[in-house]
């Protein structure tokens, strides 16, 4: 029962201080699971990031669930994916009323499109360390250039889970 | 506010969306049940690898080029919304969309719908899925799978910088957000801080999306 507390602190800890994406929330988790907790040890964690990375969903979420199944059972995976859920439900809930009381004034419009030009900054960023992360080799170039190009020829016609389900059969035949 | 919405698009603006796009699904008219909201929360959260910001391709796959319940700009303002505030992006734009269509309820639909995939993946994985993780023909698979998010990441920073990127001060916005998370030591949403005041200081802020506020 213990466990289930703690679980669910240090998860609600992640989730409010997780900002900017999955990517980046995984030091922060490492930080709170491995060096503070010593829940798991680094190569549990290193495990934890390549399933997160390989399975559906938000980062934050595949490692909250893993964690919390590995230490309390599905109790435990439960407790702690609503905990990294839940600082985003109560800030967003806070929040949306004054955003659309204020979201008409000139100044928070001017804000805000600053704001969207830094998320493309991160995305921007995301490519490069993402893809220097998995891209090895010739082979993985193409791979990644081609599931681009399919993406903006047919944008509108082509789900993306196709193109990412069409380089896993790619790479069934060439890794 | 303005009746004539399209004739104030620039010259420069992508053109493209406006034929497809020009009539939306919009809450009021057309409520979009709990059901639903759940049901394409769950598709983003099971056809997403990758984290947040692979997302946003999907995200606007289902949501602004399939369904049409949001427009492009409007949804890059929720994007930078649920970027800035913490937590996972899929949830808070989970949020976001499922409370502008349904209120608290369908936000409650959207979340548990973007969750469940991840959850259940999961937890069948540690329960006995790990030894085949491992497996070669597996892990072939997955690497591919892997790479080609890189291409999905690609595309969403393209479709953005589309919309963006088609002003010199926009630009410069974006080569300063650039700089703080590429060479500063310092944690990334300095970036998203730093482009918006910088924004906000030195940007007119009339791209397609404060059009899209006029709407009333």
């Amino acid at each position: 029962m213990q466990m289930v507390t703690r679980l669910f602190v240090s998860f609600a800890l992640i989730g409010l201080a997780a900002y900017g994406g999955g990517l980046v929330t995984i030091p922060l988790i490492q930080h709170e699971i491995v060096d503070n907790r010593n829940w798991l040890n680094l190569a549990e964690m290193a495990q934890i990031v390549a399933i997160a990375q390989m399975t559906p969903g938000p980062i934050a979420i595949n490692a909250a669930t893993f964690t919390g199944f590995r230490l309390a059972g599905v109790v435990g995976a439960a407790v702690a994916t609503l905990a990294v859920v839940l600082p985003s439900i109560s800030v967003l809930g806070l929040l949306t009323p004054l955003l659309e009381r204020a979201g008409q004034s000139r100044h928070v419009q001017k804000l805000r499109q600053g704001i969207q030009i830094g998320v493309l900054s991160l995305i921007l960023f995301a490519v490069w360390s993402y893809g220097r992360g998995v891209i090895a080799a010739w082979p993985d170039m193409l791979l990644a250039g081609a599931s681009f190009l399919f993406l903006v020829l047919f944008e509108a016609r082509l789900h993306p889970i196709v193109v990412i389900l069409a380089g896993g059969v790619v790479g069934l035949v060439v890794f | 506010m303005t009746s004539t919405r399209h004739q104030e698009q620039p010259s420069g603006a992508p053109k493209r969306e406006r034929g497809p796009l020009a009539k939306l699904d919009d809450g009021a008219k057309n409520p979009v049940s709990l059901a639903q909201l759940f049901w394409v929360f769950f598709r983003i959260g099971l056809f997403t690898l990758g984290g947040g910001l692979a997302m946003a391709t999907v995200m606007r796959h289902e949501l602004v080029l399939r369904r049409r319940w949001i427009e492009d700009a409007e949804f890059m303002a929720q994007m930078s919304t649920a970027t800035v505030v913490p937590g996972a992006i899929a949830v808070n734009m989970a949020y976001l969309q499922g409370r502008r269509l349904r209120g608290r309820a369908g936000a409650a639909a959207a979340i548990l719908g973007t969750v469940l995939p991840s959850f259940c993946v999961i937890l069948l994985l540690a329960w006995i899925g790990l030894p085949y993780f491992k497996h070669p023909r597996v892990a072939a698979f997955l690497k591919g799978c892997v790479v080609a998010v890189a291409g999905q990441l690609a595309f969403a920073g393209f479709t953005f910088g589309k919309r963006l990127l088609c002003d010199g001060r926009n630009i410069v916005v974006c080569l300063a957000g650039l700089t703080v998370v590429g060479v500063l030591p310092v944690h990334p949403v300095w970036a998203i801080l730093v482009a918006g005041g910088l924004g906000y200081w030195i940007c007119r802020g009339d791209t397609p999306s404060d059009r899209l506020d006029d709407r009333g």
